[in-house]
């Protein structure tokens, strides 16, 4: 049963969560502690790992970065650090997907102890959890970055090309990942009893899919590979798209927020 | 909301079938409403496949629910036809009960048994045997 795992900290979280949320009224239930208690875990451990992630992509660039005249050319580039970097990729994606197979674990783990099991008739689509704003911002941040890097890949300079395509690789990692963890924040089971536990799901799955969107990863590439390599004119445009990005968020949150406090309902996005 | 309660003597796939049939009926859910799929429901509700999948295929008989290929299943227009129909059905039972002679406390008492068991129902001995012309069997 959840009530033996649970920790009396894990209970407290949960309380502090709903109070956060404007759940008052609810109370924090075994239910509701362990599945935020995993969540918390698997968040802190993509964290960890996007860190890694940046490391390494830094790690690839440095050593494999072509030097001096002779560079230029793709006889000179270490096509093997491409290789090298798209497994890495590779393991990003899978070890993000093994944190989310492990959330679901819990959830079904939990869910089958409840006697009760409770479900939307109509199933919260995308445009409930995620909102069409912060759709738009994340298809919007991720088009951005590509255009940038393959603006990058225009420069003569074969150094700056080659961090471009390293910036690109490192992108599209991070574009599969946020699809992955997205499908599984929409598509994971509903785990509830009640009206209650029903409404935290939700809120936990808004939570979640504003967590994926927030491009933290794709903000942070650049510094890890092109950036002393492109031109004033390329490190210019990337910092006025950071900037635009985070102002576009800050209004998107603030813009939710206030929607969210109209309605009388937690976290609702549009 | 959708309930299923496993302490419950009624089975699950009623239990769902008679929910979404009542927010039909109530119109909770709306004609046209897309309704979940019959896997994802089933992982949501921790039920087998062919438990909602059963629940479903009822709601689809009696009209209240419609599927539409890989688009899946939505809340059918003809929800209202199922009313007409229910109404038409409980016009022809009032007959049958004044052509037999059963009082109408008894009658409601029939409907009520029949709700419940979600068959039709067995009518009381005494009113098979005793007032319908062939013994009860056309009850």
């Amino acid at each position: 049963m959840t009530d033996q795992s649970v920790s009396p900290a894990e209970l407290k979280g949960a309380g502090e969560w709903l109070a956060v949320h404007g759940l008052t009224d609810v109370q924090p239930t075994p239910l509701l502690a362990t599945r935020l208690a995993v969540r918390q875990r698997a968040r802190l451990a993509a964290a960890v790992l996007l860190a890694a992630f940046i490391i390494a992509v830094a790690l690839v660039y440095t050593f494999a970065r072509p030097h001096g005249p002779a560079a230029d050319g793709s006889g000179s580039y270490r096509h093997w650090s491409l290789l090298v970097l798209t497994a890495v990729v590779a393991g990003l994606v899978l070890a993000q997907s093994l944190l989310d197979r492990r959330v679901r674990q819990v959830d079904r783990r939990v869910g089958a102890t409840l006697p009760r099991r409770a479900a939307h008739p109509v199933r919260p689509g995308w445009r409930t959890v995620l909102g069409r704003a912060r759709a738009a911002f994340a298809v919007a941040t991720f088009a951005g970055a590509m255009l940038l890097a393959i603006g990058a890949l225009t420069v003569l300079d074969s150094t700056a090309r080659y961090a471009a395509l390293v910036l690109l690789i490192g992108l599209c990692g991070a574009a599969v990942v946020t699809v992955v963890q997205l499908r599984h924040v929409l598509t994971h089971p509903v785990v509830a009893e009640d009206e209650a536990s029903l409404t935290t799901d939700v809120v936990m799955r808004v939570e979640d899919a504003r967590e994926v969107t927030t491009p933290s990863l794709v903000w942070c590439l650049p510094v890890a590979s092109v950036l002393d390599t492109v031109p004033g004119w390329w490190v210019f445009a990337w910092c006025l798209f950071v900037a635009l990005s985070a102002v576009s968020l800050a209004l998107i949150t603030v813009w939710t927020g206030l929607a969210a406090r109209r309605r009388g309902t937690p976290l609702a996005p549009r | 909301m959708i309930v299923i309660d496993s302490a419950s003597p009624v089975p699950p796939f009623e239990q769902l079938r008679a929910q979404l049939a009542r927010q039909i009926q109530d119109n909770t859910l709306a004609v046209g409403t897309k309704l979940p799929t019959i896997r994802r429901l089933a992982a949501d509700l921790n039920l087998a496949v062919n438990t909602v999948g059963r629940a479903y295929r009822q709601l689809e008989e009696a009209g209240l629910i419609e599927t539409r290929g890989p688009a899946g299943s939505f809340v059918s227009a003809s929800g209202e036809q199922g009313r007409e129909r229910a109404r038409r059905a409980a016009a022809e039972y009032a007959e049958v009960i004044a052509g037999v002679g059963i009082d109408t406390d008894e009658a409601i008492r029939i409907v009520q048994a029949a709700l419940t068991n979600g068959t039709a129902a067995t009518p009381p001995s005494r009113l098979a045997t005793s007032h319908l012309p062939d013994g009860g069997r056309d009850a």
